[in-house]
């Protein structure tokens, strides 16, 4: 029961990454109907920034000032990434270009990655200690992770329903040639998800970089598991990518207790087409209708 | 009549031409290296390892008076890459030799291309299954499973006094092989088995698969990997559950550098493993002065990289490029793989490169045997990456 125990707290913690990455797809999602791809690897950028800003015995005040900084920064990069793959598109249903855009921004952070640092993961210290459970040392970034995708639905459910911006972004999600009719800029608000997402995925990256793997090649596993916990949770739904991402989290952590560690990763595709032939949604998603 | 004079004397002018421009042509040398994916890490290793021998082959003549070109190819730790590489280097680069790849399930797929072109290679790959009927013109520089897996079993079983052991490995095909041989030895020896358990390459979170083996109490790890950082990662996980057992680890857990930057400089406190016997060393050792000329020229090919070189494993690729100098020049400077195949398979014993004594035959292709091995400890290192033997006392 203890081994159970320990699993599904760590299963939570390492779910919690995934569900900040689909939070973020999220976003994206709702105001342009793109799936960023390269979420992953800004994930591993987020990573990248903690193993340059945070010294080899972090303190908490330097980690807590260098925490929105993450944000702020990638939330720049990803605008300035959404800039460019909403350019050649009037409307991103019209056309597909932006999934060969965001895999491209992907392969090149892999290759920027690979020669600036190496092949070689990079390890980054925290500076919280970690906590004990069960007679065990769980690391803390796991407790960080789950705390930050809490706050981050928490803001952003607060941002769509109480500010003007928030609200046309939902009157985007909801449909674009509307919200285009009656005013509201929509390739400005576009942009502006993109970046919400980059400071998502840049915290997100900052706070689990401890226990992340910070490589060249890390961010297919970051992008494919947190595809798989949006889809699961419903794409579009923040409530949904929570419990996707702790879903798979808990039960690739168990198959590997349960079963062996060859099963960890084709458990969570063994969920993902489960849900899909049962509830094409998502646990959390809602159908629509579309004009055919 | 001077017509044919003349005649004879222009066919004999550009035969003797044609000859001339053929000894100049280079040989071209395909290395398949993992550059990217999983492998990375050592495949950095391999890529200064070939480069710096090629380098100084030039230097000094070239193989049987030919330059060597090289041509490099990134199979990103891709079985299916590896095939569309191999491809490449074989029907467009039109590679006369080869070396590499490394992981086995890399080289087992890319043989068939190999076999069909017969061309020869020296891989540094170490699953049983590659015997000279799969790969008939394929060497293998890396010791192989069965020699490593025997080592490990025999040396828990000499010197800790086990009665149990646990089998963790990574989802490599050599390391498939690996458990089969460890299991068999276990089996044949009356030692229970605890469990075998499988990780992910560069997996950071080992709880779960720690958790299941030690649900069956063994007396030690038996670890298979391919390189530091999951050995590291292995070790950190180890000492979050508080976990304090005894390890025996595979030629991979010998990369001490990124074990000890992910676990701490005690990563090593209860981690033996096993390595290559050239390049251990007791306290009362001289020092080599070829040896050491060496690693400065791998030092001064890439100072940048240097410090985190598994030399051991470096020396290997190393070796491959040389070997298959050997090989070419001792044929005649034929580089068909069936000629080179039947010089290795009858002289590869005469090989002095930084590894020797190597032990190739008609029945096994792996160059390196178990006589070549013994167990280290990791962390303490001589200049060069020797590591300390365990049997000095």
């Amino acid at each position: 029961m203890d081994e159970l125990i320990i699993i599904l707290v760590r299963g939570i913690g390492l779910g919690a990454v995934y569900a900040l990455v689909a939070i973020s797809f999220n976003v994206v999602h709702n105001s342009s109907g793109i799936l960023n791809f390269a979420q992953g690897n800004m994930l591993v950028l987020g990573g990248l920034f903690g193993f340059f800003t945070l010294t080899q015995e972090p303190g908490v005040a330097s980690w807590l000032v260098l925490l929105p900084a993450a944000a702020l920064l990638y939330a720049a990069v990803l605008a300035g990434q959404g800039w460019i793959t909403l350019l050649p598109l009037r409307s991103s249903v019209e056309q597909h270009s932006w999934l060969i855009t965001t895999l491209a921004v992907s392969v090149i952070i892999g290759a920027v990655i690979l020669i600036a640092q190496g092949p070689f993961a990079l390890n980054v210290k925290s500076p919280f200690p970690s906590f004990a459970l069960l007679g065990t040392r769980t690391p803390a970034p796991y407790a960080g992770a789950v705390l930050l995708a809490l706050a981050w639905c928490a803001a952003l459910h607060w941002f769509h329903t109480r500010t003007t911006t928030g609200l046309a972004m939902s009157a985007i999600a909801q449909d674009l040639e509307a919200a285009r009719a009656v005013g509201i800029r929509v390739r400005r608000l576009q942009i502006y998800a993109f970046g919400i997402s980059g400071a998502i995925v840049g915290s997100a990256g900052f706070v689990a970089a401890p226990v992340m793997s910070i490589s060249a090649d890390s961010g297919i596993i970051y992008v494919v598991n947190g595809f798989i916990a949006a889809v699961i949770g419903g794409l579009g739904s923040n409530a949904g990518a929570l419990v996707g991402g702790a879903l798979v989290g808990v039960a690739s952590m168990w198959a590997a207790f349960e079963f062996g560690g060859q099963f960890q990763n084709a458990v969570s595709l063994a969920i993902l087409i489960g849900v899909l032939m049962l509830r094409p949604q998502g646990l959390f998603g809602r159908t629509a209708a579309r004009r055919v | 009549m001077k017509t044919v004079i003349k005649s004879v004397l222009l066919a004999c002018a550009l035969v003797t031409l044609s000859a001339i421009a053929q000894q100049r042509q280079p040989i071209k040398l395909g290395a398949m290296i993992p550059i990217t994916g999983g492998g990375a890490t050592v495949g950095e290793s391999a890529q200064i390892a070939v480069e710096l021998a090629v380098r100084n082959i030039n230097a000094a003549g070239g193989i049987a008076g030919r330059p060597v070109q090289l041509v490099i190819a990134d199979y990103q730790t891709d079985a299916t890459a590896g095939v569309s590489e191999a491809k490449r280097l074989v029907h467009q680069e039109k590679v006369d030799i080869m070396v590499g790849p490394t992981y086995s399930q890399v080289t087992l797929a890319v043989l068939p291309i190999l076999n069909e072109a017969k061309i020869a290679t020296v891989n540094v790959s170490g699953s049983e299954k590659l015997t000279p009927e799969v790969g008939p013109y394929a060497f293998s520089m890396l010791a192989n499973a069965e020699a490593q897996s025997k080592l490990m079993v025999d040396y828990a079983i000499r010197n800790m006094k086990i009665q149990s052991a646990a089998i963790l490995t990574d989802v490599g095909a050599q390391a498939k092989t690996a458990v089969e041989a460890m299991k068999a030895e276990l089996a044949a020896r009356k030692i229970r088995l605890a469990g075998t358990q499988e990780y992910q390459y560069r997996q950071t979170d080992m709880t779960p698969q720690l958790l299941t083996l030690r649900r069956a109490n063994p007396d030690v790890i038996l670890l298979f990997t391919s390189n530091g950082e999951d050995t590291g990662n292995m070790v950190k996980s180890l000492n979050e559950l508080g976990w304090n057992i005894k390890v025996v680890g595979s030629f991979g857990a010998t990369f001490s550098g990124p074990a000890i930057k992910i676990a701490g400089k005690d990563a090593y406190k209860n981690l033996v493993a096993v390595n290559y016997r050239g390049f251990s060393y007791c306290a009362k050792d001289p020092a080599s002065r070829g040896f050491e000329e060496w690693i400065g020229q791998v030092k001064a090919h890439k100072p940048a990289a240097f410090d985190r070189q598994p030399l051991s494993y470096l020396s290997l690729w190393y070796d491959a490029v040389y070997v298959m100098k050997a090989a070419v020049e001792g044929s005649g400077g034929k580089t068909d793989g069936p000629t080179i195949a039947a010089w290795l398979e009858r002289n590869s014993g005469s090989f002095k490169g930084v590894n020797s004594g190597l032990t190739a035959s008609k029945q096994t292709h792996f160059l390196v045997g178990q006589g070549a091995l013994t167990i280290v400890y990791p962390d303490r290192t001589r200049p060069g990456g020797l590591l300390e033997r365990v049997d000095c006392n």
